[in-house]
Formats: C-alpha cells, sequence, structure tokens
C-alpha cells in the first residue's frame, strides 16, 4: 500500500486581517490619517481654541484678555435677550419642523405619481433649495414690502382681501412667523427629495396586494407608506431641527432680529454680541451652549426616532 | 512627441529639478511683484461706504502727486465695517489704512480699538495741533490722536422742495411749527415724514436730532454726567425726545409701518416727492440726490426739537475716519498719505464730497450749499457730537435701535426704553 504522501504542511497562515463585518478586508486605520489631520487641523484645534475664549473676557480684537471662569455662564442665565432669543428660537424650530416636513411631505406624494409633468414639478419644487439663503430673503423682503401697492400686500388688494395687508416684517408679533415662512418655503423641496427617496423604496408589492385586500388610500399610506418612510422621517426631522435651532442668515438679512428684539434667535445673538457689542468671551459662551444644546435635541431625537424605525 | 514624454518614467532627481524649477518661478515672480508694485500690492485700504467719494478723491490725487505709490482700495458699508473689519482685525490680518469710528461707542469706535493696542498713534503729525478742543474727544484717546476724520456731519431734515412748494409750507424753526408743516402736507396727501426704522441705524436718527435741544440745550455736561453716574437717560430730557418721536407717529406723520420700511426705501420717497422730509445725516445726501428726478429739489435744515429757536442745537458729530493698523508693514507710506489728507486744501476737497463741514480750513470752507443754514449753529457753539461719540460701550447704540423699533412696533414705553438703555449704559466696558 503506497502511504499517502502526507499533505504538504499548510503555508504559514498569513496574520490575521481584520475584516469587515460585510465582509472585504478594512483598510489599515493609518489611511484615515490625513483626513484626520487636516480635520484637527481646520475643525478640532480652531473649534477648542474658540471654546476656550468662552472663559475670557475676549473682546474680540486685540491681545487683552483674561480668565473670568464661569461668569459669562452665569451672564447668560440672567440675560433677557438670550432667554428672549432661545424662545423665539424653540418656537421657529417647532413650526419649521412641523411644517417644512408636513409641506415636504405632500409635495413628496404628490410628484410621486406617474403624470408626464412630474419631473418639472419635482424640479420647481426643488428649485428655491439651490437659491442662497441671502438671495431668497432679499427677494422675500420685496414680497413682504409693506406699502400697501407693493408686493404681497398689492396681491392681497387685488384679490379684494386688503382687509388682510400687513407689516409682514415690522410687526413685532408677525415678523418671526413671515421669516419662518420664508425659510419653509426655501426648505420644503428639500425635505421633499428625501420624503421622495423614501417613497421610492416602498415595494409596489406592498400597495398591490393591500389593494387586492380591500385597502383604500388612507389605508395604504397609515400602514404600508408611513412605517417604511420612517429612515426619511429621521433624517428629515433631525436636518429641520438642527437647521432651525441654528438659523442665522435669513434673520440678519431680513430683520437683523428685530424690530427690536423680536426676531432674535440664539445664533443672532451671539453674532451681535461678538461682532456689534465686541463681546467675544461671552459670545463663545452662548455658542458652546447652543452647540451643546443642539447636540442634546438631536441625541435625544435620534434615539427616539430609531427605535421607531426598528419597531416600524 | 508628447506620448512618449508622459509615458517616460520620472526619476526622483528629475521630480526634484522641477520642484526647484517651480521655486524658483515663484521666487521670481515674487520679485516681480513687489518691484512693480511699488511694495507687494500696495496699500491696503478698506474706507466706510459713506466716505468713498472723499477718501477715493485723495487717493487718486496722491497717486498723482506720487507716481510709485499704488494702493488697493475697497469699501465696506456701515453694517459691515463691524464684522468684516472686525473679523481681519481679530485674524492679524488688517488693512494698512482702514475706516474707524471716531469717539467710543461702537465695536469700531477709535477707543475700543486703540484701547486694544490695533491702532498707530498719529500724533506726531502737525495737523493733530488744530484739532478744535470741542473735538478732541473723537479724534484722540489718553492725549494721543488715533484717526484722521476730514470734519463734521449735519444731522437734520432732508427735505423735497417741490414737496413743500404743494403744500405751500416753509421750513420750519420750532417744533409747534414743524407740526403745521406736517399737518399741512398730510392734508395735501403728502407723507410728512419717511422713516425707514427696519434698517437699525435710522431709528436713531429722530432722536439725535431731538436731543441736543430737549438735553444739551439745558445740560451742556450731560455726558460728564452720565459717565460720573449722576445723571441717567431715563431721569432726562431723553424722555421728552422719545415722547415727541412718537407723537410723530401717533399723529400719523410716517409713512405706514416704519418698522417694515427700509432705508432705501424712505430715500426714494423723499427722493420722487411721495414723502416731503427724511431725518438723516448730511453725508448720505448723495444718496438721496439721486433718488430724486434734479437734486436741486432737495434742502436741508436743522429739526427743530423744542419751541424757544435758542435752544434748538443740532447734532453736529465727526464723520468716519481712517486709522492706520498699529501692525502695518507700510506704516510710514500710510502717515504720509494721511499727512496730506490732513492739508486744508485735500481735506477741504474731500469734506465737499461727502458734504460735511471740514475740520479746519484756510480762510472760508468750501461746503455744499445745503448746509448753510446749519453752519450758524456750528460757529454759535450750539452743536453736540453724536451721542453715542461718548458713549462708554458698544452696547448702548444697539439698545437704542432696538427699543425705539420697540417704541414704534407699541411694545415698550418710554421709561422701561430708557431704563433699557440706562442698564446698557452701566455695563463694562
Amino acid at each position: 500500500m503506497t502511504a499517502v504522501a502526507a499533505p504538504p504542511a499548510p503555508p504559514e497562515a498569513p496574520p490575521v486581517r481584520r475584516v469587515r463585518r460585510g465582509g472585504g478586508l478594512a483598510p489599515p486605520w493609518w489611511f484615515a490619517v490625513p483626513a484626520l489631520a487636516v480635520y484637527a487641523l481646520v475643525m478640532l484645534y480652531p473649534s477648542i481654541a474658540g471654546a476656550a475664549s468662552a472663559f475670557t473676557d475676549w473682546s474680540g480684537v486685540g491681545e487683552q484678555r483674561s480668565f473670568v471662569g464661569l461668569d459669562n455662564f452665569q451672564q447668560l442665565l440672567q440675560d433677557d435677550q438670550a432667554l428672549g432669543a432661545l424662545r423665539s428660537t424653540l418656537l421657529l424650530t417647532v413650526a419649521i419642523v412641523v411644517v417644512q416636513n408636513g409641506l415636504g411631505l405632500l409635495l413628496a406624494l404628490g410628484v410621486h405619481t406617474t403624470i408626464k409633468s412630474r419631473m418639472l414639478l419635482r424640479v420647481i419644487f426643488f428649485a428655491p433649495v439651490v437659491v442662497s439663503p441671502v438671495m431668497v430673503s432679499f427677494l422675500w423682503k420685496y414680497v413682504y414690502n409693506p406699502a400697501p401697492d407693493a408686493g404681497l400686500n398689492a396681491v392681497l388688494g387685488a384679490l379684494g382681501l386688503g382687509s388682510l395687508r400687513q407689516d409682514w416684517l415690522g410687526d413685532p408679533s408677525l415678523a418671526i412667523w413671515s421669516v419662518a415662512f420664508t425659510v419653509i418655503w426655501q426648505c420644503a423641496g428639500y425635505s421633499m427629495v428625501i420624503f421622495l427617496a423614501g417613497l421610492e423604496g416602498v415595494p409596489k408589492e406592498l400597495h398591490e396586494s393591500a389593494m387586492v385586500d380591500g385597502a383604500g388610500t388612507v389605508a395604504r399610506f397609515r400602514h404600508i407608506t408611513w412605517p417604511l418612510l420612517a429612515p426619511a422621517v429621521t433624517i428629515n426631522v433631525m436636518l429641520s431641527t438642527v437647521g432651525g435651532l441654528t438659523l442665522f442668515t435669513q434673520i440678519i438679512a431680513m430683520t437683523n432680529g428685530g424690530p427690536g428684539y423680536a426676531t432674535d434667535t440664539l445664533s443672532t445673538v451671539l453674532y451681535k454680541q461678538a461682532f456689534v457689542f465686541g463681546k467675544f468671551g461671552y459670545s463663545t459662551a452662548v455658542a458652546l451652549v447652543l452647540a451643546l444644546f443642539v447636540a442634546a435635541v438631536s441625541f435625544v431625537q435620534i434615539a427616539y426616532l430609531r427605535s421607531r424605525e426598528t419597531t416600524a | 512627441m508628447a506620448p512618449e514624454m508622459i509615458s517616460a518614467p520620472v526619476s526622483r532627481r528629475r521630480v526634484l529639478q522641477l520642484l526647484g524649477g517651480a521655486l524658483a518661478a515663484g521666487t521670481l515672480a515674487a520679485c516681480g511683484d513687489s518691484s512693480g508694485g511699488g511694495g507687494g500690492g500696495g496699500l491696503k485700504v478698506i474706507g466706510a461706504g459713506s466716505q468713498e467719494a472723499g477718501l477715493r478723491k485723495a487717493l487718486d490725487e496722491y497717486k498723482l502727486q506720487n507716481g510709485s505709490f499704488e494702493f488697493n482700495l475697497s469699501f465696506s458699508p456701515a453694517d459691515q465695517l463691524q464684522t468684516s473689519l472686525r473679523a481681519q482685525l481679530a485674524a492679524g490680518n488688517a488693512p494698512d489704512l482702514h475706516a474707524v469710528y471716531p469717539g467710543n461707542g461702537s465695536a469700531m469706535s477709535m477707543v475700543q480699538l486703540s484701547k486694544a493696542g490695533l491702532l498707530a498713534d498719529l500724533s506726531d503729525q502737525s495737523w493733530t495741533q488744530k484739532i478744535p478742543s470741542g473735538f478732541k474727544g473723537a479724534y484722540q484717546q489718553d492725549g494721543k490722536t488715533y484717526i484722521f476724520s476730514p470734519g463734521t456731519s449735519v444731522l437734520g431734515a432732508i427735505y423735497n422742495k417741490k414737496a413743500f412748494a404743494q403744500a405751500g409750507v416753509g421750513v420750519p424753526t420750532t417744533w409747534s411749527e414743524l407740526l403745521a408743516v406736517c399737518e399741512a402736507l398730510k392734508k395735501k396727501g403728502i407723507v410728512p415724514l419717511a422713516l425707514g426704522a427696519q434698517t437699525p441705524w435710522v431709528t436713531q436718527l429722530i432722536d439725535y436730532a431731538l436731543v441736543p435741544g430737549t438735553v444739551y440745550a439745558q445740560q451742556p455736561d450731560f455726558d460728564d454726567k452720565m459717565a460720573a453716574g449722576s445723571a441717567t437717560f431715563a431721569g432726562s430730557g431723553w424722555a421728552d425726545a422719545m415722547e415727541k418721536y412718537l407723537e410723530l407717529q401717533r399723529r400719523g406723520y410716517f409713512n405706514d409701518n416704519p418698522n417694515g420700511t427700509t432705508y432705501e426705501q424712505a430715500t426714494s420717497m423723499v427722493g420722487t416727492g411721495k414723502a416731503a422730509m427724511a431725518v438723516q445725516v448730511s453725508a448720505v445726501l448723495q444718496a438721496y440726490r439721486e433718488a430724486a428726478p434734479s437734486p436741486d429739489d432737495l434742502g436741508m435744515f436743522p429739526f427743530p426739537a423744542t419751541d424757544n429757536v435758542a435752544d434748538n442745537w443740532i447734532p453736529g458729530g465727526i464723520v468716519v475716519g481712517i486709522a492706520i493698523s498699529a501692525k502695518s508693514k507700510k506704516a510710514d507710506e500710510a502717515r504720509k498719505f494721511v499727512e496730506f489728507c490732513a492739508t486744508p486744501a485735500t481735506m477741504n476737497a474731500w469734506a465737499e464730497a461727502v458734504a460735511c463741514v471740514p475740520l479746519y480750513a484756510e480762510g472760508e470752507a468750501k461746503v455744499d450749499p445745503v448746509l448753510k443754514p446749519f453752519l450758524p449753529n456750528l460757529a454759535g457753539n450750539k452743536a453736540v457730537p453724536f451721542m453715542d461719540q461718548r458713549w462708554p460701550n458698544a452696547e448702548v447704540q444697539p439698545t437704542h435701535f432696538a427699543v425705539v423699533q420697540e417704541l414704534l412696533g407699541g411694545r415698550t414705553t418710554v421709561d422701561a426704553a430708557l431704563k433699557k438703555m440706562d442698564e446698557a449704559y452701566r455695563k463694562t466696558a
């Protein structure tokens, strides 16, 4: 009997490479070093160096600065203007999150059809998103011209609704909603696109079988579309919340925080403290609190919405 | 040929040669730049939009006389001076010569910036000796001069002569006459006073026009008393001025919705005769003239605050000036230019271009004819610098803007508004 030759010793096992869960080899960590270095230089370092200013009385120019501990944060707690701005910021955020996403969803459902003009409609609804916010603000300042024969007021007059004419940006109780409307007008198309992507992912078969079972449009939306749109809802709510909490450009361009302090948000307060009042240290403290606040809100939101996605 | 060149392997030595060539080319280019540009691209200057006509004139004339002089000039509107220029100052890349507000009271004012060590001391220039004592606070901090400004701008009512003629009214000299003029204009369907209070800096102008009469004519040392803590806005003639401001609104003498109206819209209303007057600084006369069919349609008069003509003082503030950055590498060149600006001929030309009264003159100064009604007040010491120039920090003025908008919007009372300004005044600089 011929002895079976012993199988050749297996070659020395190659060094174990970390394998990604999805298969394939993970690139070595040091591949990320150049990107991390650039990130650290242009993002981390300025952020940390800037955050340190929150504990000083620096005016923003010159060398003079001294350490003041938590004084700036204590001042913030007693600052009526900042607290008023916090209220406005939250109001704006709620309005933007609810209305912008609601409108975005309606637009998405509207253009998620087979009608011929759907592509054109999508482009039209998305168009404001690509225009610079400053440009949009100036455009809407014309629309909101308070003269009875100009802009929106003229349209209302022509429609026989003259009694609805308003001082859109000059009335302290109305100005914030006028700005909110502009932001919503501009950003609803953005929400629409995300919802549209979500809608494209809803399998047609589910709708077809539900139709066979006799489900109507509303029932199909409620039990099929809406649960499957959960990831799109998460993204949209997150993005619009962060956008609302940090809203700045449209406010500065349209009302500069006025009339009085009526449309000041936390972002405009920190900008004014730094550049108008010359209190960079205090401004950085406001910025730090705002950043932590946005992070906390986003964290809670994402935790809740993600759990909803898994149970959907 | 070309493909072979591309595919040929490039040796390390060749790379180094190429790099060396590139470096040499860069160096040569830099040399060429500095030799051709008269010092690396010329003097970097950022001016205030309202001073454009004057500063440009001075720079062009200086270049004509000094062929090698080069400058790189840009302008910043009032609202952006505080952001764009301050950001550059903070980053340490300030222009060699830049706009600065006289006195104190704004984040871009001479006192705030010189305290931070950002402005070069100009005290060794001879013209600084000619600064009238009443204006020293605008130019000097701790006895040192840090800013050059061509002179005084006045604040009053810019008015449309045709609108006045249409209503059959003349220039008022007392508060009661002013109300009568407004009433007559209103009856003719002309808006008596255009107010673009959505633009923050416009909100302050009516108070500034009234306060010299209601406060300073009685208490010329009001600023000193405020600084000493023995006076308050709330307990002074400021309350009277704000009540009068609101009285004009109550009587319907402003355009509808001033808080929603911008400076540009108000300017156009007066230029076209839809409105008859606007309380403004003479520095913006040019913008009003451009909005009118003919520049001669517009005149200007002191805005009366009281019924006692002798008490109707005027606000006359030193206009936005220029200062040299303490870190400028071209400080010598900048200093020479500032000295040139301060010669009577240049200063007069600059002042005339921006409708202000020159700081000093040899003989009679040439001023814009519309300013003539203000000259007796200036000569008779009945002019007060713009109020913010002696405020102690950069917070009082924006607070004033906001409370005026709140008053016009019916959101606060005169007393509460002035208390808020007092609070801002007491904050440390």
